[in-house]
């Protein structure tokens, strides 16, 4: 048995020591088969969002073309971890690790097995985001209400002021090189309520003004963002700045699509909070192997009886009932109350189960589009032997599809929760998380460096100063010589 | 060897594959020595060059397979520059490199590098110089008082490796400069150099003058309106300029000037992987005709196909030589 131990919460030493002698107290009880230790990772470095997909204790399995092969993982989740129940939990996680165990019947899946990002977790992820304004008033508050802080970082004053100084600064230089365009053109994705826009085109109308440089006029703002009711919600609120601004569906994951025509034109991109929120995969190097992680979704079997019974529904209609709900969405149901409910307690209770799927190489790896594994090479070439991190599957096909609408002297700002460093990964592992009705994750930054290296961008990360406690970065591009 | 009406050619870099990428990283990190690297350069200079005939292009390159960029095959060859060797680790990085005296008059020793194209090919060959207001942006000067200073003594320099060139048969030369379109406020000295650079140099001269395309994207943006006057006064017989990304809005700007120069007209965008049909290069042939001869135009990319994968660029090579044989009929 291998026990990982690379990161222990303040107050959780007890804990971490509390689970190594249980496993010790199990196997000299004879509780546990003394061959499965042999090949255990036991894993308790984990740092957690407070509300997450997980059980306690997690077992791993590990399969090579579908054959399941004896090494196994299992997790400890010591925010969720009672010292009460530690026994059993461990008991039962490590009885099942075995080749020969059979699948629970305590678990009703909502899906098979399949790489992360095409889990049915992001289905229910985007069906969030387009029944948005159902679900804020189901849950009685604005989804920025869930945010850290109960608000966006985005929208903080004084980041906004300097954002703007920045960019008019930069403008005064590259129209001193005499290669500023007639046409300035920023734009926005994910824009939110429209809020940090606003503000944000305020403070520059009054800068501008202030300093007489007319630039203002010049600008063209975009506001894009998938969903069409919150472009419309912004459209209101940039009233203002109406004769500038300009509403945009963008697919996040791959704004060129529909703003081809803007390609390397964009002066200014700004990104919040959008990265965190797209699928990912995540890799796993054990002793220098490859593995790629898949899941499958599923709610604990007395708590999908539990809300069938007060949703009543028959507990073998549940599946059914959740792809009507993802497919049709909440208003195809008799009651939209009913609905919510039923959505939310469904969301509160979902789980995924995970497995280690052994890989020869990274060819076979799904990578986001317009991503060489040679930028993952370089990067776990030097990496350590044991480390599991995100591969931000759906951030690195947006970054890789956003670059190009730079404008020669234009930058990326993307305000969101990156791993800047993969030896990060070695002290925690964040996500995915539920976000009220929304996944949250870790971005990994450090592939994001790798990739806009490639494309002619230096990536740098900045603490984001203006919030005590925050854990968010600005990922900012600067061209690279 | 006689070249047809709107002759086609390459700006100069072909597609850098992936494993030739690798190994020149290699070869910087000294995993690999430089006889092996001057092997496999000599491999994938002959498969540029076979990629190019194959297509159909009537006057080509070494692909510049053999160079890491646009500065540090010149930089390492200069007499007076300093490299540090150790502030390169990926190849396509530019060597910290630093001029501290006065340079010295030498040769750069590329004439065997045209030689292997010359002896490679039976189309028309060219060879390719980064020109002297390129290298002095990117190699450090702490000897002379100016810019224009440094960059007469690496014109003063080059020159004599262009007559060297000469000697051995390069009929066909393209000076490089893309660095103009950055800093426009230069272009007086710019030319100034570009002169000192070719005089006395006996072959047809091409000046290459695009927006950049390191990393496969534009470093500047704007349009050749800057180079009005000024650049009439440059003693080559070809501008090599790019239009297919940017569009022709300022074709118009070298009617008036047709007849200084003969304009090799950029109509493959290399920033884009999508491969234009040969109709398309047609139609951007037949808009340039508008305003340039079609007896003084040549038929070229916009710039490098470096960073474009083999097959792509094949393929764009493929439907720029069909377009300008879709034109060349209509002519007739």
């Amino acid at each position: 048995m291998i026990l990982h131990i690379n990161h222990v919460q303040p107050g959780r030493s007890e804990s971490t020591s509390g689970v190594v002698s249980t496993l010790l107290s199990l196997l000299e009880a004879g509780e546990i088969d003394p061959n499965t230790l042999g090949h255990l990772n036991v894993h308790i470095d984990w740092v957690q969002y407070k509300s997450n997909f997980r059980e306690p204790v997690s077992i791993r399995r590990v399969v090579r073309d579908e054959e399941l092969l004896p090494l196994a993982d299992i997790a400890v989740d010591l925010r969720q971890m009672q010292p009460e129940t530690i026994r059993k939990a461990l008991s039962e996680a490590l009885n099942g690790a075995g080749p020969d165990a059979l699948e629970t019947p305590r678990r009703m899946y909502l899906e098979s097995y399949t790489p992360m990002r095409s889990s049915i977790i992001w289905t229910f992820n985007a069906v969030f985001w387009k029944y948005l304004p159902i679900w804020e008033k189901a849950s009685g508050k604005g989804y920025e209400k869930a945010l850290p802080g109960g608000h966006s970082d985005g929208h903080n004053a004084q980041a906004i002021q300097d954002s703007i100084m920045e960019f008019w600064e930069q403008l005064r230089k590259i129209e001193a090189q005499h290669l500023l365009p007639t046409e300035i053109y920023i734009l926005e994705i994910g824009v939110g309520t429209g809020e940090r826009a606003s503000r944000w085109l305020d403070g520059f109308k009054d800068l501008d003004r202030q300093k007489g440089t007319q630039y203002y006029s010049r600008l063209r703002f975009l506001a894009g963002d998938y969903s069409v009711a919150t472009l419309n919600r912004v459209m209101g609120n940039l009233q203002a700045h109406r004769e500038l601004s300009s509403f945009v569906e963008v697919d996040a994951m791959n704004p060129f699509k529909s703003l081809s025509h803007l390609r390397y034109k964009v002066m200014l991109i700004t990104l919040s909070n959008v990265y965190d929120n797209l699928p990912t995969d995540e890799l796993v190097l054990r002793d220098g192997k490859l593995f790629f992680i898949e899941v499958r979704a599923y709610v604990p079997t007395a708590e999908a009886t539990r809300i069938c019974e007060k949703y009543r529904l028959p507990v073998n209609a549940l599946q059914q009932t959740v792809e009507k709900l993802l497919r049709d969405g909440p208003e195809s149901f008799d009651s939209l109350e009913q609905a919510m409910g039923f959505w939310q307690e469904i969301w509160a209770a979902v789980r995924l189960e995970e497995r280690l799927v052994s890989a020869h190489n990274l060819s076979e790896a799904h990578l986001p589009t317009g991503m060489k594994p040679s930028y993952i090479e370089g990067l776990i070439e030097n990496a350590p032997a044991n480390i599991r991190f995100h591969l931000s599957s759906g951030a690195t096909e947006s970054f890789i599809n956003t670059i190009p609408l730079l404008h020669p002297r234009g930058c990326l700002q993307v305000s969101d929760i990156f791993v800047e460093k993969l030896t990060d990964y070695l002290h925690g592992f964040r996500g995915p998380g539920k976000m009220d009705g929304s996944i949250v994750n870790w971005v990994n930054g450090a592939l994001l460096e790798v990739v806009g290296a490639q494309s002619g961008y230096d990536v740098h990360f900045a603490p984001f100063q203006y919030r005590k406690g925050s854990k968010t970065s600005v990922l900012y591009t600067t061209q690279r010589e | 060897m006689s070249l047809p009406l709107l002759p086609t050619s390459v700006v100069g870099s072909y597609s850098m594959p992936g494993w030739l990428e690798r190994l020149k990283t290699e070869y910087v990190l000294r995993r690999i020595s430089r006889l092996e690297l001057d092997e496999i350069h000599d491999t994938a200079v002959k498969a540029a060059i076979k990629d190019q005939e194959v297509a159909g292009v009537d006057i080509v390159t070494d692909g510049e397979l053999r160079r890491d960029n646009l500065i540090d095959y010149f930089a390492e060859r200069l007499p007076g520059v300093q490299i540090d060797r150790a502030s390169k680790k990926f190849y396509y990085d530019f060597y910290d490199s630093v001029v501290r005296g006065k340079m010295p008059m030498a040769g750069l020793g590329m004439v065997n590098d045209f030689k292997f194209l010359a002896a490679n090919t039976e189309r028309v060959p060219k060879f390719n110089v980064t020109g002297p207001h390129s290298l002095v942006k990117r190699i450090r000067n702490e000897f002379y008082k100016s810019e224009e200073e440094f960059a007469s003594d690496v014109a003063r320099i080059m020159n004599l490796e262009l007559k060297e060139l000469v000697r051995a048969g390069v009929k066909h030369l393209q000076i490089d400069e893309p660095y103009y379109s950055g800093f426009p406020e230069d272009l007086p000295w710019g030319v100034r150099v570009l002169n000192t650079l070719v005089d006395g140099v006996d072959a047809r001269i091409t000046l290459h003058i695009c927006y950049g395309n390191r990393y496969g994207k534009p470093t500047w943006a704007g349009n050749y309106r800057y180079l009005f006057p000024t650049i009439l006064d440059a003693k080559v017989h070809q501008l090599s300029l790019e239009f297919a990304r940017r569009g022709g809005e300022d074709l118009d700007l070298f009617k008036e000037f047709s007849g200084r120069f003969e304009i090799g007209v950029g109509v493959i965008d290399v920033k884009d992987h999508e491969i234009e049909t040969p109709d398309l290069v047609a139609e951007r042939i037949r808009k340039a005709a508008e305003f340039v001869p079609v007896d003084r135009m040549f038929v070229l990319p916009d710039c490098g196909c470096l960073h474009l994968p083999q097959s792509i660029a094949f393929s764009k090579l493929k439907a720029m030589v069909r377009g300008a044989e879709i034109v060349r009929a209509e002519l007739k």
